[in-house]
């Protein structure tokens, strides 16, 4: 995985390569992984914020309800 | 970086722009206080948490693909050829600055011994996307859902304004070609497009419930925690002014860029790489906020929401031009768009029953177009690009700015790619049901059951020490 492995003899090659990262090509896979996590926050926030909103609505609270709530800590 | 000159300039830009993101970050502290002070104490944490989830929404989305939107699209594409390649396609070739060296999968876009400069500029872009889909955010608290939310700041802050920086915030810009546009600290390309969007959604979005009587009085739902509110504008004020300086180009020889032969002027440059001073920014900075605040005290009685807001307008409304303007046309081109964003605010919310909780289409989206258009007139005939200047019209000269093009420019900013994209989605977003928060949440509170396991923690923490 590791791209350098002597400082040395990489700074002083006749060209520089400059991409240092772990798994330099492997970029693409990455991009796709990235993409994944992204969309699936999506669907999960989505899921998780439906439900709760459907909870909250059934219980039909008051506009004054929450003042009971309110803590002193 | 082979001698010194080349590696000090190389590493000062990188640090330059690495400040200027620290900074900036504040401009979305400071958003965050702000909104929360101005929501009702059962809304604040869901306020918080919707706009701090932008950050992440927005910079995965920028990276993955806003970024490379700035680079590809300066022609349009279609609309002007670039300086670069003479071709108005999308800019995806092998020039210096094409697009091609910022698709996410690029090796420019990590850790490269090569490249000191992309990653820093990648950051500023970034938080700019972030303020304006932070602008977005404040406008429509208390009753949109956060998944409705994270899709128009995405669309906002990676798609949208990225399109518009490309076409008049890019040195290669048709905007600057075709109208002469001029936007150097962003009125427009930020401010004016953020508003835009808000208005959009806003008009599907609906008021909150109380805001309007049944006569359609519209009541003031003032902010809850004026000191958040306050501190939150005063970090904005900090951050905007790391905002100005992210927008320069700190060093930089202008003899070769241009082709002036054997001539060499180092200097500061806006983003379109025609010189000012930081020096003179300063000035033009702190005037406009003074002219906004004097203003704002005035016309709004004292009110110190809307005071504090109107240093804000102020700034906004001079920035196109700040790059130019006598620090005294600054203060008093933030005095009229003050005076424009506060009266129209009120007028729009009256007249459409528009409920812009914190003002922000007024703040930044009114006093953005105002301050584009007053550019036009009192930068009229300055040359809108160092590089070949031109006449209206003609796609491969730069046409000076005058007050039709910055006109143009402002509906472009505000109605094409703000308000009528923001419409669209919200529309879509509400077909899906999933634009706002059912009524009974909003009755209720949407922090309501975090408040109600935090009184019950509180009663058990209570119990165990009797």
């Amino acid at each position: 995985m590791a791209t350098v492995s002597n400082w040395i003899d990489h700074l002083s090659a006749a060209e520089v390569k400059g991409a240092v990262y772990p798994g330099v090509g492997t970029e693409g896979i990455l991009c796709i992984i990235a993409l994944v996590i992204w969309i699936g926050w999506h669907v999960l926030q989505n899921n998780a914020e439906s439900n709760h909103l459907e909870k909250l609505a059934r219980k039909r609270h008051s506009a004054n309800d929450h003042k009971s709530n309110i803590t002193e800590w | 970086m082979t001698d010194q000159l080349g590696a000090l300039t190389t590493i000062f830009t990188e640090f330059y722009y690495w400040i200027t993101v620290v900074l900036m970050f504040l401009i979305h502290v400071g958003f965050c206080m702000y909104e929360v002070g101005a929501s009702r104490y059962k809304h604040h944490q869901h306020t918080l948490m919707k706009n701090t989830m932008l950050i992440p929404l927005v910079t995965v989305t920028w990276f993955l693909f806003g970024w490379w939107i700035y680079w590809a699209f300066p022609t349009g594409p279609g609309l002007a050829p670039s300086i670069m390649n003479e071709s108005a396609a999308l800019i995806t070739d092998e020039s210096a600055f094409s697009a091609k060296w910022y698709v996410p999968n690029s090796s420019l876009m990590a850790v490269n011994l090569g490249d000191h400069i992309s990653g820093v500029f990648w950051a500023a872009f970034l938080l700019f996307s972030w303020t304006a889909a932070s602008i977005v955010s404040g406008a429509v608290i208390e009753r949109i859902t956060t998944f409705a939310f994270g899709i128009c700041a995405i669309a906002i802050g990676s798609v949208f304004w990225t399109i518009d920086a490309a076409w008049g915030w890019h040195f290669d810009g048709w905007m600057l070609k075709l109208l002469g546009y001029h936007d150097a600290y962003a009125s427009g390309v930020i401010h004016a497009i953020a508003g835009g969007f808000a208005l959009g959604i806003l008009m599907v979005l609906g008021p909150r419930i109380g805001k309007f009587s049944s006569s359609g009085e519209p009541r003031n739902i003032g902010p809850r925690n004026p000191w958040l509110v306050t501190i939150g504008l005063f970090l904005i004020y900090t951050g905007f002014w790391g905002f100005y300086a992210a927008c320069n180009i700190p060093i930089f020889d202008l003899g070769p860029e241009y082709g002036m032969e054997g001539v060499t002027y180092w200097t500061a440059t806006n983003i379109y790489v025609t010189p000012t001073t930081l020096s003179g920014i300063t000035m033009n900075f702190l005037m406009s906020l003074s002219g906004g605040l004097l203003a704002g005290y005035l016309i709004s009685n004292n009110d110190p929401f809307w005071t504090y807001s109107s240093g804000l307008a102020g700034i906004i409304c001079a920035s196109a031009g700040n790059d130019l303007y006598h620090p005294i046309q600054a203060m008093i081109i933030a005095m009229i768009g003050v005076v424009i964003a506060y009266k129209l605010h009120y007028w729009v919310e009256r007249k459409f029953k528009i409920d812009d909780a914190v003002g922000a289409v007024a703040v930044h989206g009114y006093a953005g177009v105002a301050g584009l258009i007053i550019c036009g007139f009192v930068l009229n005939g300055y040359p809108s690009s160092g590089y070949s200047v031109g006449s209206m019209w003609v796609g491969t000269d730069y046409a000076p700015i005058n007050p039709l093009g910055m006109f143009i420019g402002a509906i472009i900013m505000f109605v094409v790619l703000g308000l009528i994209p923001g419409w669209i989605i919200a529309k879509v977003l509400q077909g899906m049901g999933k634009l706002r928060i059912p009524r009974e949440v909003e009755i209720a509170g949407l922090d309501y059951d975090l408040m109600e396991a935090s009184r019950s923690d509180e009663k058990a923490v209570s119990s165990s020490t009797r």
